[in-house]
């Protein structure tokens, strides 16, 4: 309850920073829906050429890009910035005055920034993933979408968990900006479904780095496609990958406290 | 009562890199980084009761932020008790964080695009305060720091010192107990900081909460604090009363006699020394021990009209103790 409380009096703060811009507002919703278009329009254009993507036909295709650009609305409008703001903090030193509140640093590290324009992208990629599924004219059952629904939240919980994983290296390196740009990197792999990949890097992008689980793994699910591994690895990944960022946090955050001035 | 904040042994070592200027040291360190010890806190201790004002004095790196940081749980030291309000800081419970607070001038919590009262509205949520103390604490605040309209401007609209009045107020509205203030009158003009000051007095009279400062300007310390800690290089130089300080850290007396007329001034056997000679005032300086003696003969020597001996300003004391020439 208390929780709620928090996160809303920030959400209510962003919600209010956001409409004092209001023309950035409208530049960013215009920017998300050309780049979504543009995505969309480039699955078209390799699909003029073939019907068949690896095994994978354009609306599953599509709703894969759907999910991309589902998660990666999620991340931008919840996760990414308030963790981004982790790093600046702890440059500044202002990040003090996080763990002088009496709640939890981490859940006030990651739920303090919203940028409600990036809720665009989560509609957009809704939007997208039904006008898939329609065309695919797939029947699906409550257990399906219950299904797609665990194994997407797995996947928001891996990309989380990766997020928080870069930024606490902060409390070592203090300049932490190009790591998370690489993760950016990985994560746009998961724009194609991984089997179009080579195998070495298919196997990086399931089991190291693991973007496999974010995007084409909840696009199968829902598509009716043989999964790429066994389905219920999604949420047990997802479960396991925030337990250690956790944990990895905690080990940051008494580094930060005992060394920093 | 147990003293609300005690320090025993207090001790904050940092390890941190070392390199010399220049592209190749640069370089260098990039692959073996050479380390070095600082200690910035090094075996303090002291007591602070509930209510009182106690200021930190020291320069720059003497260790005073470190140890209100350790204070507010943001360190851990390396070795030594502290316990206020009977809690351990550094286990940053939320009980204790929520009956501190540490307020440091030049780092700012406001959300910048903002009026305060929205980042207000945050830390109510965040430390779950209620309603009607929540209006009650913001009404005392805003009229102690006289914020006006302050809190419904965007924060990046407000001059430096409107801000730091805001920056007090957010980080005031728990109503903590213990109230650690790093440096809160920095890059402030004079007003400012006397209205600062001002503040300080009145909030502690009025709701009783022990307050430790830093600052830079003896100003602030002499108009707040009855009560000094002065450390330097992680050690504790001094802790009483102020004036003691200059009492006990004033190597030398200044003497102004007044003369009744002209006359030779009489050997002074290079115990005092003539500061200066204006028409019929003479002013000397002497050591403290040698005080008495040079003005008694002063006294029997010269025709005078009056005579004061005085202490050199604190200010001054203060400069002397720092440079490390204390008695």
């Amino acid at each position: 309850m208390r929780i709620l409380r928090i996160v809303s009096a920030f959400l209510r703060a962003a919600i209010l920073k956001e409409t004092a811009y209001r023309a950035e507002l409208v530049g960013n919703l215009f920017r998300s829906v050309i780049n979504i278009g543009v995505a969309v329009g480039g699955l078209a254009v390799v699909f003029s050429h073939t019907s068949e993507l690896s095994g994978w036909r354009l609306e599953q295709a599509m709703v894969l890009l759907g999910v991309y650009y589902l998660v990666q609305g999620i991340v931008q409008t919840a996760l990414s910035p308030s963790l981004n703001e982790v790093v600046e903090e702890v440059h500044k030193g202002t990040f003090d005055y996080v763990l002088l509140k009496p709640v939890p640093s981490l859940l006030l590290s990651s739920t303090r920034r919203f940028v409600v324009w990036h809720v665009a992208d989560v509609m957009l990629g809704g939007a997208i993933i039904a006008i898939g599924l329609i065309r695919l004219e797939a029947q699906i059952t409550f257990g399906v979408a219950a299904i797609f629904i665990g194994v997407m939240i797995g996947g928001v919980a891996i990309v989380f968990s990766i997020w928080l994983a870069l930024t606490t290296l902060v409390f070592w390196f203090v300049r932490v900006e190009n790591i998370t740009m690489i993760f950016q990197l990985f994560f746009d792999t998961g724009r194609y479904p991984v089997e179009i990949y080579p195998f070495w890097l298919r196997q990086l992008l399931t089991f190291v780095f693991p973007v496999a689980f974010i995007t084409t793994v909840p696009a199968q699910t829902i598509t009716g496609r043989e999964p790429l591994v066994a389905i219920w690895l999604a949420p047990l990944i997802g479960v396991v990958a925030l337990l250690a960022a956790a944990r990895f946090w905690r080990i940051g955050l008494s580094r930060y406290t005992s060394a920093s001035s | 009562m147990p003293p609300d904040v005690s320090v025993r042994d207090l001790v904050k070592h940092y390890v941190v890199p070392e390199r010399a200027g220049g592209l190749r040291a640069s370089f260098r360190s990039v692959i073996r980084r050479k380390h070095r010890l600082v200690r910035a806190v090094d075996g303090i201790s002291f007591e602070v009761d509930r209510g009182e004002v106690v200021g930190f004095l020291g320069p720059n790196g003497a260790g005073k932020t470190t140890a209100l940081k350790v204070l507010s749980g943001l360190l851990h030291p390396t070795d030594g008790q502290v316990d206020v309000l009977g809690f351990t800081p550094w286990d940053r419970r939320a009980e204790y964080l929520s009956r501190i607070t540490l307020i440091m001038g030049q780092r700012q919590q406001l959300f910048w695009d903002l009026p305060a009262a929205d980042s207000f509205l945050v830390n109510k949520a965040v430390f779950g305060i209620d309603d009607a103390v929540y209006k009650r604490t913001v009404d005392l605040l805003t009229e102690l720091l006289d914020l006006g309209d302050l809190l419904t401007k965007p924060v990046r609209q407000l001059s430096l010192g409107e801000r730091m009045k805001v920056e007090l107020a957010a980080g005031l509205l728990h109503t903590p107990r213990v109230l650690f203030l790093d440096e809160p009158t920095i890059g402030l003009d004079v007003t400012m900081q006397q209205r600062i000051r001002e503040f300080v007095t009145a909030y502690n009279a009025e709701t009783g909460a022990t307050v430790l400062l830093t600052s830079h300007y003896m100003a602030d310390v002499k108009a707040l604090a009855r009560r000094v800690i002065v450390i330097d290089q992680g050690q504790l130089l001094y802790d009483g009363a102020l004036n003691g300080l200059v009492q006990r850290y004033a190597p030398h007396k200044t003497i102004t006699v007044h003369l009744e007329r002209e006359a030779d001034l009489p050997d002074l056997n290079g115990q005092a020394e003539i500061l200066s000679v204006e028409g019929l005032q003479v002013t000397v300086r002497a050591g403290k021990d040698d005080a008495p003696e040079v003005t008694g003969r002063l006294l029997t020597q010269l025709p005078i009209a009056d005579l004061s001996v005085e202490d050199p300003p604190l200010e001054e004391v203060i400069e002397q103790v720092f440079r490390g020439e204390g008695p």
